[in-house]
């Protein structure tokens, strides 16, 4: 390699050091950072311990955590808090970056909007509609509390409601929500619309057996086997005037 | 130039450079599509051991360690750079954070290709041009007019081996600069 070659590559080198040490949030910083944050971008250390990296307790220097979601960090009232109810002072531990991310880059890399809820204290873990808005449709509509007993903290979905309770989904019924709960309705449902399930043929079969209540199909069928009846009037046939669907809690 | 340079020597080292650049993206694309995009985080760490360890074949071609068989060096080298830059490029992937290590990544790029410009063309187009100068001498051809049967060849060939001659600064270079991204990442990450 020539001495010239040789001193243009350590003038190069030496000039992108120097821009590494004046703009490191160009040079070596993984994206911007938070708008809140912008006037840190030039000084890392703000936040990154040497060799630790990002230390939760540079950030409660500031961010005080009997104030979040309550004050700002200059101790003005927060008009519009993110959360309904300010939880980080429920939390058991000041694990910032557990949840938080600053940089662009590194959002890319972790799971927005996921918040581990064992971080809560426990009496708190219950307490779901104080950061949670229940969905609007009119099943979670008539719930209040007890979120558990179909959801867990990790995942809103899958749901654990035990639809075989109400009606098997066995492979003859391995169908979406929305073919039998139309409208976003899941207290109501319906089975007509699917191959033989037409009114004309379900009328026609339940009065051969001389059945003229037939309109709430689950009273009687809990799965796609026809001879696995079920229910108050199986065989008598039932009396009732018919109502096109049912309220699920009826069961 | 002739047909048979560019069907035996720049098409076989184009589609390697393709395949580098192919590997890359189905890699990121992969990564992406499994939501794994973590895993490419981490992929530079054994894409750049890969090329540290290859560089074995450096030391022993300038004799700095006795042991092993050049040739097999060589061919471990050529391998492990290989994989190892196609790591180290997917660990890049296609985001545009800081400067530094895109420079480092831009270098290792330069560095990659100039090596395969030595492995796939200088030596067997060198040969090529030979054999093409022999050949149009035993047909007679003066000196002047085989020199210019073969001017373009010779050409190509000069430009290669400039091409080459940018392996050992860059990868300087590319090293100092991967230095530099790696010492940042220790000082700024937490890894415990």
């Amino acid at each position: 390699m020539s001495r010239t070659l040789k001193i243009i590559l350590a003038a190069n080198l030496i000039v992108i050091a120097i821009l590494a040490f004046v703009y490191p949030n160009l040079m070596v910083g993984p994206g911007k950072l938070i708008p809140g944050h912008k006037q840190l971008e030039t000084d890392c250390f703000a936040c990154h311990a040497p060799l630790l990296g990002a230390a939760s307790d540079r950030c409660i220097f500031c961010h005080k955590p009997a104030d979040i979601g309550r004050l700002t960090t200059t101790g003005r009232a927060i008009a519009k808090p993110l959360a309904s109810t300010p939880f980080h002072q429920k939390l058991i531990t000041k694990d910032c970056v557990a949840c938080h991310s600053d940089h662009a880059g590194v959002k890319r890399f972790r799971q927005q909007g996921r918040f581990n809820h064992a971080l809560l204290q426990k009496k708190e873990l219950d307490q779901c509609q104080t950061c949670h808005k229940a969905p609007a449709d009119s099943l979670h509509r008539q719930i209040t509390g007890n979120c558990g007993q179909c959801h867990n903290q990790n995942k809103w979905t899958p749901a654990t409601f035990d639809h075989g309770k109400y009606f098997e989904l066995d492979r003859d019924h391995n169908a979406s929500c929305i073919t039998c709960h139309t409208g976003n309705n899941y207290s109501r449902y319906t089975c007509y619309g699917c191959h033989e399930h037409t009114p004309s043929s379900i009328r026609r079969e339940h009065i051969e057996e001389g059945i003229r209540d037939y309109d709430n199909c689950v009273e009687c069928h809990r799965g796609a086997d026809e001879h696995d009846i079920r229910g108050g009037h199986g065989e008598g046939g039932g009396n009732r005037e018919g109502r096109g669907g049912r309220e699920e809690d009826d069961d | 130039m002739t047909t048979s340079l560019w069907r035996q020597h720049i098409l076989p080292f184009t589609l390697l450079v393709g395949l580098l650049a192919a590997v890359t993206l189905a890699g990121d694309y992969l990564l992406h599509r499994m939501n794994l995009v973590w895993v490419g985080r981490y992929l530079g760490i054994p894409g750049t051991l890969l090329i540290i360890a290859s560089l074995i074949y450096s030391l022993r071609k300038r004799k700095y360690i006795k042991a092993g068989n050049p040739k097999t060096l060589l061919t471990l080298h050529e391998f492990g750079t290989w994989i190892g830059a196609s790591l180290v490029l997917i660990h890049a992937g296609i985001h545009f954070n800081a400067i530094l290590p895109w420079l480092a990544t831009a270098a290792m790029g330069v560095n990659a290709v100039s090596g395969m410009v030595g492995k796939l063309l200088l030596d067997r187009s060198r040969r090529h041009v030979q054999e093409q100068r022999e050949h149009f001498q035993l047909r007679g051809l003066s000196r002047p007019d085989t020199e210019q049967a073969i001017f373009w060849d010779a050409v190509t060939i000069d430009a290669m081996t400039r091409w080459r001659k940018v392996h050992i600064p860059i990868f300087i270079v590319f090293a100092v600069l991967a230095l530099g991204h790696i010492i940042s990442i220790f000082l700024f990450w937490g890894w415990i």
